[in-house]
């Protein structure tokens, strides 16, 4: 027998653990990320692979030169981050733009504020805003592929480059032409499965959706704050088209395009950054929608989803003292 | 099927030693009784040095109102009155007896005839319940006489029997409700009558079909017994920990809430674990001291045929059972007194068995030394899994910086040390260790602030 060791009670450990958590996260975006990869090809390869290793690298070498903290590269966080902020940007976007997204999401966002766990803002959405405002240009040259190209020209495309003539695929996201007053005519099955043109994590719903399902059933997260987001929006886009079906764009189309899945799923439900009780994540849930949709209905970006979910992450601290969950045995 | 409403987490049962016949233990050449059997003041010794004691003779009385009788656990001579380590490494005056064959004190009915027959006297089986020193054995051992006297004012609506056994590892409960399903309804019974015959439910838990199935069908032969064993029900529970913590089975049999710092009682609840109605007949029926219980020797690292569920007595030192069993392997790197998820880590194995021992559990270094602690990632898990609806995270925080004002604000006194925070956290934060201190200083705080009485 060795000696024996003494310590206060619970004697054993769930084996989850942070790295745990955040490795499903990554496993969660594998879908939309294989779904990306065959849609835009080589390039799309590259992107992720600048952006997961410029966050997993700078988060390695800030905490051990610069902070001369344990190393945190073990725990995952900076690989969710990495994926994140590929999923957030265009396939055609320049190395260089996205080490400077994975500088301000990691370097920034995150460690100065003390790292894992004590950021205010998520790294990655905080990287988007900054690229999206930074570099405009480079940040919205969407390859977005057009109606009427077959799911295989659009794979040959992504992979040899073949060429389907000049007006094959468009500059514009579908939230732009709207914006524009332009008519937007989306076969909203087909783009359940692709077609959404936007930044390579959003081309796909379905990929996104199984990635949600896969963090419910592994109970990474709970499903509130994604649900109110989703039921806001379609209630508040809803009125707004029953209104004026020529103004305002339908509840599916705001729930399939741009940032909205991808927000919702992976980035609005950041441990970190949302409420910590149900009931705040409600809360935080609707603000989100309903800044994203009056955004988009009225604002002069096309998107609002970046923006909302850094408004709202901003309130956190708030929420999290305002609801609380309810406690045993009191009214 | 019901459960309670807040919180909880579903750790593996690992009810390894399940089928395990409860074997009796032999007596050892000397035991040691603490006189700290019980929650409340310690007893005081009524034994001299050089006294002979028979077994279930009286060798100390209650210290106290909440205090209890303790009772010799053998025949022997006494050897000693003095301070002995117990299983936490503090000192405590034990009686040492050195141990000779058995011959039982007067009075005690040592044969095995069922009693069914329920004494109308509710002083009498009050007493009886008092002198032969039944406390809870549920793990508070708080004095079962004075649980069953509620204050004028109260009355019982319901009395729980918690056959829950929801800590993991532990198999006592359900061997003794698969062994003795009759006398436990009995001892129910008899609680029951002084309670005044309200509603009774035997609650236990969905993982134990064969102690549930034994118990169904004792109640079912009892039940030809007559009207005393009406108004009984085995109810299923569903498998989910602290499905037996006391303030939980009240919600999940009775869906009310204990109010904060408030009593079962004031909800109209009792409940008794059900080794509690174990003892309760025997002190009733036959007049018997609560000086025997039963306990789980179990591990990981034991191989099949080493697992066992013991009846032993009271002043057994805990290395002669862990002898008895095989001794200890040597893998084992911590000895656990009681589940895994709210027993004592044994820092002295020296020590020996009180009435409320329930397992000597074996766990190696890998299973249960705790891992560095990292940054809180706020996933709000532990808010998930405290059955108290408290905020662990938050209470953590304030506790490491001493704010003792927004502690009690958050409720921090609520909490039952239940251990599903730390047990879940994934950033290994020591969130019971900070809370568990923290919550001591503000039940001082709050006790020093009321009138006294």
């Amino acid at each position: 027998m060795n000696k024996l060791i003494v310590s206060p009670s619970p004697h054993i450990h769930s084996k989850t653990s942070t790295s745990s958590l955040m490795r499903d996260v990554v496993i969660a975006m594998l879908p939309a990320v294989l779904v990306s990869v065959l849609f835009y090809g080589w390039a799309e390869l590259e992107v992720l692979l600048v952006s997961v290793v410029s966050c997993v690298g700078l988060e390695y070498l800030i905490t051990r030169f610069m902070l001369k903290r344990p190393n945190t590269i073990c725990d995952w966080s900076a690989a969710v981050t990495g994926v994140l902020l590929a999923l957030n940007v265009p396939s055609t976007c320049p190395w260089w733009i996205i080490f400077t997204g994975a500088v301000i999401a990691i370097g920034v966002a995150k460690l100065t504020f003390g790292g894992l766990g004590q950021n205010l803002f998520n790294p990655a959405i905080t990287a988007r805003v900054f690229l999206l405002i930074s570099f405009p240009t480079q940040m919205t040259a969407w390859s977005a592929p057009k109606a009427g190209l077959s799911l295989s020209q659009v794979i040959s495309h992504a992979w040899t480059g073949t060429d389907f003539g000049p007006d094959a695929f468009t500059g514009a996201t579908p939230l732009g032409l709207a914006k524009e007053g332009g008519s937007v005519h989306m076969d909203y099955l087909n783009s359940l499965f692709f077609n959404i043109g936007g930044s390579v994590g959003e081309i796909s719903a379905l990929a996104l959706i199984l990635g949600f399902a896969y963090l419910l059933v592994r109970r990474v997260i709970r499903p509130h704050i994604t649900l109110s987001i989703w039921a806001t929006v379609i209630i508040f886009s809803g009125i707004f088209w029953l209104i004026n079906p020529d103004k305002f764009t339908d509840p599916v189309f705001n729930m399939l395009t741009g940032g909205m899945l991808l927000g919702s799923i992976f980035m609005a439900t950041d441990y970190v950054t949302s409420p910590m009780s149900p009931k705040g994540g409600i809360v935080f849930g609707v603000g989100i929608g309903l800044l994203t949709m009056i955004i988009r209905y009225f604002g002069s970006y096309p998107e609002g989803m970046s923006f909302s979910i850094l408004i709202m992450n901003a309130t956190v601290p708030l929420l999290n003292g305002w609801f609380k969950s309810k406690k045993f045995g009191r009214a | 099927m019901k459960t309670f409403r807040i919180g909880g987490v579903h750790p593996n049962d690992s009810k390894i030693s399940r089928n395990c016949a409860i074997e009796v233990l032999p007596l050892p050449q000397t035991v040691y009784i603490s006189m700290a059997q019980h929650l409340g003041a310690p007893a005081k010794p009524v034994v001299a040095v050089g006294d002979r004691v028979k077994t279930g003779q009286v060798i100390a009385e209650p210290g106290g109102f909440i205090s209890a009788f303790v009772h010799s656990s053998v025949t022997g001579t006494v050897k000693s009155i003095g301070p002995r380590k117990d299983l936490a490494g503090n000192n405590m005056t034990h009686v040492e007896i050195l141990v000779e064959p058995d011959e039982w004190a007067e009075g005690i009915d040592l044969s095995d005839t069922l009693v069914t027959e329920i004494p109308s006297d509710r002083q009498f089986i009050l007493d009886r319940i008092k002198n032969n020193g039944v406390v809870g054995l549920g793990g508070a051992t708080f004095p079962a006489h004075v649980k069953l006297n509620p204050p004028p004012g109260k009355t019982a609506e319901c009395l729980i029997l918690n056959g829950a056994e929801c800590e993991p590892y532990l198999t006592s409960d359900n061997r003794i409700m698969i062994e003795q399903s009759s006398r436990i309804i009995i001892g129910a019974a008899i609680m029951k009558q002084v309670l005044g015959g309200c509603r009774t439910v035997i609650g236990i838990e969905e993982n134990k079909p064969e102690a549930i199935k034994a118990m169904s069908d004792a109640l079912a032969e009892l039940g030809k017994c007559g009207a005393a064993y009406s108004g009984i029900e085995v109810m299923v529970l569903k498998k989910k920990y602290p499905q037996g913590g006391e303030k939980q089975l009240i919600d999940a049999v009775m869906g009310r809430q204990v109010k904060s710092m408030g009593l079962p009682i004031d909800v109209g609840a009792v409940v008794q674990n059900v080794a509690t109605s174990l003892a309760v007949y025997d002190a009733v029926q036959k007049n018997m001291p609560l000086i025997t219980n039963t306990m789980t020797v179990t591990g990981n690292c034991l191989p099949a045929d080493r697992q066992h569920n013991y009846l032993f007595r009271i002043g057994f030192p805990l290395s002669f059972v862990a002898e008895q069993a095989g001794g200890v392997p040597q893998e084992v790197s911590k000895i656990i007194s009681g589940g895994p998820m709210m027993g004592k880590a044994v820092a002295n194995l020296d020590a020996c068995t009180v009435k409320g021992s329930s397992s000597l559990l074996y766990m190696t270094a890998e299973q249960t030394v705790r891992k560095q602690e990292t940054n809180c990632i706020r996933c709000a898990k532990c808010a998930d899994a405290c059955p108290m609806g408290l905020e662990p995270f938050l209470l953590n925080k304030l506790a490491r910086n001493g704010m003792y004002d927004a502690l009690e604000e958050n409720g921090v006194h609520d909490c039952i040390e239940c251990g599903c925070c730390l047990y879940t956290c994934p950033a290994n934060i020591p969130l019971l260790d900070t809370i568990r201190l923290a919550k001591g200083d503000v039940i001082k705080i709050i006790r020093s602030r009321a009138p006294k009485k």
